[in-house]
């Protein structure tokens, strides 16, 4: 048998080992999923509102000449500057994001702490426990909440019925019900790095700083505080940026008055139809997430080195 | 007011000892990591716990330090019991046996730790730590991070942070079970020297007795949380109490065999190893008949081919391994009935005339003086 070898060029032999496929995974990942998404969005968002199918219109158009004339227009960004109502949105969607947070920060801290110095033993359990709502849909979780903390929920029956209150808290389409859900949704993503940097943290420097003459108190903020930093840093932003676009539990949750870019988003898609204005939301949105996200890379590139 | 110093201050039964442990017993569950121990140590001493992992001297260090408590007992410094104050309380400092230096400050910054605790002013610790960083000779790496410094020059960070409050008591776990043998064999005259100049009390935990061998003023023995004898290294190591001591502090022959009596040549002893009784000088309380050992040190074993002059402590056997260690050579010898002795012998000449090589029929013999007598 004469087997003849296929002559393959060069280049795309070297396109094609191994070591560059599986690089490019992740390329053509965010090439595909992110960047041509991201692209479509740009685009509508600097085309005109119109009442066709898709509803906006085409960035080139094409005339008699061989080139296209391109159609963009900034009207969707003015138009985001001149309403009051989407810099609200901002602002009040960067307090939320902000406050919670920080809530989530302290809550998390505290149980990531206690796990991470649990006995060996208990510490999968605990952490298993911590993952464990991800087991049941977010949605339903959140639905949950309702039945919780509506007016004639389980908490003002609880309370009721203890005798600590005689009327019911109204709790339910208030700001505070918007934190509750977000802070108990997004608990684990604060947990599990802070627990993955405490798990790790070399007790023999706390010994350290106890045989120094250092109360058990200061140490906490002295030593535990500033070696923890970069889990913190990476807890906080996993909560902040989603927090900053979050819909579903203000929605839900949250009252007319509780204003958060990611509702408005919302609905100018599906009540206003005005696709190239809900276009122009995202990406201000993006690039004003943009900064903590170069924040994050440079403290998780730091972590590293 | 007359202060007699003396450099054997145990010997002397004036002297106050500076730390006073007393009946110390320390319990995890069912396990007893020290088991009633009481030791006395005097101040400035330098002082040795010695013993294989597992035998509590790490523990016994730590609840000197105050991480661990007392299951029982006490410990007293300069008469003043602290077994139930805090660790951040004692006036005893710790240097970590991973150095423990905190990644996140410099080093003058680590070294300064302790002493911002104690609240004194800014410019007193400046100067303590500029001190500090002199006396281990890292003044110029006073702004480095920890990760920044090699091996040797942490562990010199770690004794300047432990050193800078001027402890009572300085507790140095395995301090330089890290380095390299050369670095090591080096920083253990620089521990000797800071401790001289500091006069410091100091108790260290190694398993290395060469290193213990080479600090101490005195050595603990400990095994199985009992300190098994407490001496200084001279005497561990020419008169060790037990074969569990001289088998763990250096090489040793040990002959096993029942005593005979006592004549003008010393203790007689009829060991299955050689076909005649052998001696030591030293002389022993006990019934005729009782087992005893004799314990011999490898290099008080002369090894010639010529039968040495002398009228007893002669064996013969044949040269079966030999290792160069350049200023020695140790020779493995097979007796007739098989069993291995080892000698050592300086290597005085360099041309290696030694007449000595593999398969050599040879004598060994000793002084009775050389022996050790060894009831258990």
């Amino acid at each position: 048998m004469n087997i003849k070898e296929i002559q393959v060029p060069s280049f795309l032999r070297r396109a094609f080992n191994g070591r560059n496929a599986i690089i490019s995974i992740p390329y053509l990942w965010l090439l595909f999923l992110f960047l041509f998404p991201f692209i479509i969005v740009l685009k509508i968002s600097l085309a005109q509102p119109v009442i066709a199918m898709p509803p906006y219109t085409d960035l080139l158009k094409w005339g008699e000449s061989w080139w296209p004339t391109i159609q963009a227009s900034l009207d969707s960004y003015l138009f985001l500057f001149s309403d009051s109502l989407y810099i609200h949105a901002y602002l009040s969607s960067l307090k939320i994001a902000i406050i919670s947070t920080i809530l989530t920060l302290i809550i998390g801290y505290s149980i990531a702490y206690s796990v991470a110095r649990a006995p060996t033993r208990w510490r999968g359990i605990l952490l298993m426990l911590v993952i464990l709502p991800f087991w049941t849909s977010f949605l339903i979780r959140v639905y949950a909440w309702i039945g919780i903390l509506k007016t004639e929920g389980l908490l003002n029956l609880a309370l009721t019925t203890i005798g600590i209150i005689d009327k019911p808290l109204i709790i339910m389409n208030t700001d505070l019900a918007v934190y509750i859900g977000i802070v108990y949704s997004y608990l684990p993503f604060m947990i599990l790095p802070l627990y993955a940097n405490l798990e790790k943290m070399d007790m023999s420097l706390l010994e350290a700083a106890a045989d120094l003459g250092c109360r058990p108190l200061k140490t906490f903020w002295t030593v535990t505080i500033p070696l923890s930093l970069p889990g913190i840093l990476a807890g906080c932003f996993l909560v902040f940026i989603p927090v900053m676009g979050e819909f579903v539990i203000p929605d839900l949750l949250g009252g007319s008055q509780t204003l958060m870019i990611g509702k408005v988003l919302w609905g100018e898609f599906f009540y206003n139809r005005d696709w190239p204005v809900a276009s122009a939301v995202a990406i201000i949105l993006l690039a004003i997430l943009v900064v903590p996200i170069m924040f994050y890379q440079k403290s998780q590139e730091k972590a590293i080195s | 007011m007359t202060e007699t110093t003396t450099t054997e201050p145990w010997l002397d039964s004036n002297q106050k000892p500076y730390i006073q442990i007393v009946n110390a017993t320390k319990k995890f569950g069912n396990f007893t990591a020290i088991d009633n121990l009481s030791l006395d140590i005097y101040k400035n001493e330098f002082f040795s716990l010695l013993g294989p992992s597992g035998c509590g001297k790490t523990t016994l260090l730590r609840m000197l330090a105050g991480f661990e408590r007392f299951t029982e007992g006490r410990v007293l410094v300069d008469g003043e019991d602290i077994s139930e104050i805090p660790p951040h309380l004692r006036p005893i400092n710790m240097m970590f046996q991973s150095y423990a230096l905190f990644p996140h400050l410099t080093v003058e910054k680590n070294i300064a730790f302790g002493l911002q605790q104690d609240k004194l002013p800014d410019n007193i610790i400046n100067q303590r730590v500029e001190e500090m960083l002199e006396l281990v000779e890292l003044t110029d790496f006073a702004k480095r991070k920890p990760r920044q410094l090699s091996g040797g020059q942490s562990q010199r960070v770690a004794l300047a942070r432990s050193l800078a409050k001027q402890p009572k008591l300085l507790l140095l776990d395995e301090p330089l079970g890290a380095l390299d043998k050369r670095l090591r064999e080096q920083t253990q005259f620089e521990l000797m020297d800071i401790q001289e100049k500091l006069e410091v009390t100091f108790v260290i935990v190694t398993h290395d007795q060469e290193e213990a061998m080479t600090v101490s003023s005195r050595i603990g023995v400990m095994d199985s949380g009992k300190l098994i004898q407490v001496a200084t290294p001279t005497q561990i190591y020419e008169a060790p109490i037990n074969r569990e001591v001289a088998d763990f502090i250096g090489d040793v022959n040990i002959f096993k065999g029942i005593y005979k009596g006592q004549d003008e040549k010393g203790t007689q002893l009829l060991s299955e190893d050689s076909k005649s009784i052998i001696y030591a000088t030293q002389k022993v309380d006990v019934p005729v008949g009782n087992r005893i050992w004799f314990a011999l040190r490898p290099e008080k074993l002369e090894i010639s081919k010529k039968l040495p002059e002398v009228d007893c402590n002669i064996l013969k056997g044949k040269i079966e391994d030999i290792g160069y260690g350049g200023s020695f050579s140790t020779y493995h010898v097979k007796l007739e009935n098989g069993r291995q002795l080892t000698a050592i012998r300086a290597n005085r000449e360099r041309t290696a005339e030694h007449h000595l090589t593999w398969g050599d029929e040879v004598y060994l013999h000793w002084v009775p003086h050389s022996a050790v007598v060894l009831l258990s």
